[in-house]
């Protein structure tokens, strides 16, 4: 009889615990950044234009589609902001306002490769007066191509440092530019 | 003994002084008494074997037993064995008609349990290794991987310093096996970074199983398996118990365990609680600290087990629970920060200062496992037995986030697999000589993966049913084994969404075969040649993986058309043991087809991150062929040089590149130690050792692949070594361990951190052990 009791006990005790577990969320919510599309707002005196860098799908699978950024030769004023965003969800994340709500750990930069005539400067800073380079302004110099690299760092250990801020890279692409 | 097997064990074996001359008189006779202990009354019916010459008698009524036609002055392995009772093994001296009384414990429900188990199911006919209790104690505290690290053809692939995983000669992950208290560890092995949920506290024993052992422990177990089993529950009626305490240097880590054992005095009931708390901070490489690689880890086990009449009871729960941080400098954004890292000397984003705080990236993982086991002793030969297991097993990943938001308090990947699985085996004691069973197993398992899970959510069953004979006919040299099994699987897996959108449908069916052949030259030297046949389905993620590698910067991408892995493994392996000797040498071949790789593509994938090299999961034949071993040879009278060596060569033999190397084959290792073990201390070994283990450079890896540099060869030195004590009746045990010596910078090829920091330097670690 004895034996009957625990052996009962146990089944219960077990059956406790399955209960218990089974009282779990069966769906861990989980929270992964998945940045597929980076527009680049660009405006100045009689220019208004997006440039879109978007890969739906994210990494893998079909390539990203990619806009040529083509720019009117010799012109001065024009600025760019940048959004970020995840568009495979709906409605899309938008991490824009994310970064720049902290801003002291993040920073973007900006390169010129292939002899593209174009000039990029910050044109903001971050809380404490450090580059942050959300907006930039653009000057373009005569016709010409080559291309753009917009990288944004987390937590970059030298922001000054814009070849090598430290800290790692959330984005890091290249768009093709076309001076015309 | 014939003159000819005397002179083949000595060429064999080039040792050995058997006593067995064929002049001596074998006119003697062993005669005695069985006594139970409490009370004490004879015994009848209990079993007398002499393992040498094969025979056996049986005790009468009045306990009396006797075996004639013994060689006088020759020393017997006698094996005292009785149903309701404990096992005992003697070495006697059969003097002229030697008289001997032996006292067996009665009633000793649980060990006896273990010792039949064995009796039922004796060891594999195949190479095998066993970390030897000192080392098992030397290493208490450590994680599995690192315990097994010792023992020849097994190696460790690591993910920084926190996360290792046991390698059976060159295979890892869902090609072995872990075997806890005869329950398969089902988790998400795939991952590379993903180690095996074991608290090894709570084995008694830890063995490896080497080359395919897919007849005895199912498809997972293709290149071998890693088999824990826990002390055996008490005999005697009342408490017991033991505390252990164990403070390292590296990481300013403690290690609190203990287990408590009683047994009820009026009835069969016997039961155990074990529970480890292990916390540590940042460990410490020679030149500075390792930021994030702190762990906290707690882990419980109670297990209970009773009889009744013909029925024996077993059940348990024992829950495991693991955070560990994941070395920060290795969390890399994109190819050139990891080239940037890869050039850099010193870790980048490092913070070198010590901290017990863990933050991301870390892990955390969780096991919990009920096991019921019942068996039915049908009579003497026959027994019937059942086992019902739950696993489940939790799994999250928090990585390193950019904002402050939701995304900061929750996972980035998590995995929970729940698995069910039944067994039902009918074995029996040996019947004209043949010894084995026959037994069916089922499983279920439903796997939920996050969401940007590499690996899709999915269902699983599966089906096998297996056979084992084993066949020894004393004082026949030669002992048989014959295994086969047939396995089904079947998954339905949903590549995107949920389980309620099921798009793809997977099924594999396989047989498994292995042979064995095992002959003992005399009582200390055998040679086993065992050949098996095994497979492996290809898991999910080699099916379906679609994502980039962050920690080896890499987009992989899987193949839904793959086939399975098939394994013909080939080992011969060579054992002697004495009082003072012990050797082991095992050389094998295995020849897998299909075997499934990543194969580097030489193009890139654009992403978000930059661009990634591509790897695709590819199937070729390859071969695996090694030499390991391991020995204790004495040098005085208390004085052993023990050393060791794990050789291995993978190749590719089909597609091009034919014969490229295969990559994350464990370079060549050499040990080798002095111990001096206090004289009169074998049974409790107070000891201390000093050893090395070099490490050679692995110039063999495949031709291609961006991730080239190959760390240099580096030697370490370890010392260790433990003291028996006694506080009044309590004996006490202090040891002391101390790895990488002389503080050496180095970094291994097995671990995927190695472009990213060095490994840990001196680590001093200082033990107490208090039985109660």
């Amino acid at each position: 009889m004895k034996i009957k009791v625990s052996s009962f006990a146990s089944l219960a005790l077990m059956l406790s615990v399955l209960f218990a577990l089974g009282g779990c969320e069966k769906h861990d919510h989980t929270e992964q950044e998945n940045i597929t599309t980076i527009k680049l707002l660009v405006t100045g005196p009689g220019f208004d234009e997006v440039f879109t860098w978007n890969d739906a799908d994210g990494p893998g699978g079909n390539a990203p589609v990619i806009d040529e950024i083509a720019l009117p030769a010799s012109t001065t004023g024009l600025q760019c902001a940048i959004v970020v965003s995840d568009e495979s969800q709906s409605p899309a994340v938008d991490y824009a306002s994310e970064i720049s709500a902290e801003n002291e750990a993040h920073l973007f930069t900006w390169t010129v490769t292939g002899g593209a005539s174009l000039t990029i400067t910050g044109a903001d800073q971050d809380a404490s007066g450090k580059p942050f380079s959300q907006i930039t302004n653009w000057v373009t110099g005569q016709a010409s191509t080559g291309f753009l690299n917009v990288k944004l760092y987390h937590e970059p250990t030298d922001k000054t440092n814009s070849a090598n801020p430290g800290g790692e890279v959330d984005f890091d692409i290249a768009f093709p530019v076309k001076i015309q | 003994m014939s003159s000819r097997r005397q002179a083949l064990a000595a060429a064999v074996c080039l040792l050995g002084s058997m006593a067995h001359a064929n002049a001596q008189h074998c006119h003697s006779a062993l005669r005695g008494h069985i006594y139970e202990s409490s009370p004490r009354e004879p015994l009848p019916y209990a079993t007398v074997f002499v393992r040498e010459t094969g025979q056996s008698g049986m005790s009468d009524e009045t306990g009396y037993f006797e075996i004639i036609d013994l060689c006088e002055d020759s020393s017997y392995t006698v094996e005292v064995s009785h149903i309701e009772c404990d096992h005992l093994v003697r070495i006697v001296r059969v003097r002229e008609n030697t008289a001997i009384d032996f006292t067996l414990e009665h009633d000793a429900v649980l060990k006896e349990v273990v010792i039949t188990e064995k009796a039922l199911a004796p060891a594999p006919a195949q190479a095998q290794a066993t970390v030897s209790q000192t080392d098992l104690d030397a290493t208490r505290g450590a994680n599995l991987a690192e315990t097994l690290r010792k023992l020849p053809g097994v190696s460790v692939l690591s993910t920084g310093t926190t996360i290792g995983k046991p390698v059976i000669q060159g295979l890892h992950s869902n090609r072995i096996a872990i075997v806890n208290n005869n329950v398969v560890l089902e988790g998400q092995q795939w991952g590379r970074e993903h180690a095996p949920e074991i608290d090894p506290f709570s084995a008694g024993k830890i063995m490896v199983i080497k080359g395919a052992a897919g007849v005895r422990y199912g498809p997972g177990a293709m290149g071998g398996a890693v088999i824990l089993e826990p002390e055996p529950l008490r005999k005697q009626p009342g408490f017991g118990g033991w505390i252990s305490a164990a403070g390292n240097s590296s990481g300013r880590g403690g290690i609190l365990a203990a287990a408590a054992d009683w047994r009820n005095p009026v009835s069969s009931l016997a039961a155990r609680i074990q529970a480890t708390i292990k916390r540590s901070g940042n460990l410490r490489a020679p030149d500075y600290f390792l930021h994030n690689t702190g762990l906290a880890e707690y882990d419980i086990t109670a297990s209970a087990g009773w009889r009744k009449n013909r029925w024996e009871f077993e059940s348990g729960i024992s829950s495991f629970n693991l955070q560990t941080g994941i070395l920060r400098s290795a969390h890399v954004g994109n190819l050139t920060d990891l080239q940037l890292a890869i050039a850099s000397d010193i870790p980048l984003n490092n913070q070198n200062r010590f901290t017990y705080a863990i933050d991301r990236p870390f892990q955390q993982a969780s096991h919990l496992t009920l096991r019921n086991r019942a068996v039915l002793r049908i009579n003497d030969t026959w027994k019937l037995s059942g086992q019902y297991v739950l696993q489940y097993n939790q799994r999250r990943e928090y990585d390193v986030v950019r904002s402050s938001g939701s995304a900061s308090t929750r996972p980035q990947l998590s995995f929970q697999l729940w698995t069910n699985t039944l067994d039902a085996a009918i074995e029996h004691q040996p019947i004209r000589h043949w010894q084995g069973g026959i037994g069916v197993q089922a499983i279920q398992q439903t796997n939920f993966v996050g969401r940007g899970g590499l690996i899709p959510d999915y269902n699983a069953l599966g089906g096998s049913v297996w056979i084992m004979e084993r066949r020894r006919r004393y004082p026949q040299p030669w002992e048989f084994e014959l295994g086969a099994r047939y396995d089904y699987r079947h998954t339905a897996a949903a590549s995107s969404g949920s389980l309620n959108n099921i798009d793809t449908l997977v099924h594999f069916g396989n047989a498994s075969g292995t042979t064995g052949i095992i002959y003992h030259f005399n009582r200390h030297c055998s040679v086993t040649f065992n050949s098996g046949l095994a497979w492996r389905p290809p898991h999910v993620n080699e099916l379906f993986a679609r994502g980039v590698h962050h920690g080896a910067g890499t987009f992989e991408q899987g193949n839904p058309a793959l086939i399975s892995e098939k394994a013909w493994n080939n080992n011969l392996s060579f054992q002697w043991n004495s009082d003072q000797w012990t050797a082991q040498v095992s050389v094998y071949s295995n020849r897998i087809r299909d075997f499934i790789y990543l194969d580097p593509q030489n193009t890139f994938v654009l992403t978000v991150r930059g661009a990634f090299p591509a790897y695709f999961y590819r199937q070729a034949d390859a071969i695996l062929n090694g030499l390991d071993g391991c020995a204790s040879i004495p040098l005085g009278k208390s004085l052993h040089f023990e050393p060791g060596f794990s050789l291995i060569r993978g190749r590719r033999v089909t597609d091009a590149p034919e014969g490229d190397w295969l990559p994350l084959m464990p370079a060549d290792r050499y040990q080798y130690a002095i111990r001096w073990t206090k004289p009169g201390s074998e049974q409790r070994e107070s000891y201390i050792r000093l050893g090395g283990t070099t490490v050679l450079h692995q110039s063999r890896i495949p031709a291609a692949g961006l991730l080239k540099p190959v760390p240099a060869a580096y030697t370490l030195l370890n010392l260790d070594g433990a003291l028996q004590l006694s506080t009044g009746k309590k004996p006490v045990e202090i040891g002391l361990s101390v790895t990488n010596l002389l503080n050496i910078r180095y970094r291994d090829y097995m671990n995927f951190f190695r472009f990213y920091a060095d490994e840990p330097g001196i680590n001093i670690s200082l033990r107490l052990k208090l039985i109660i």
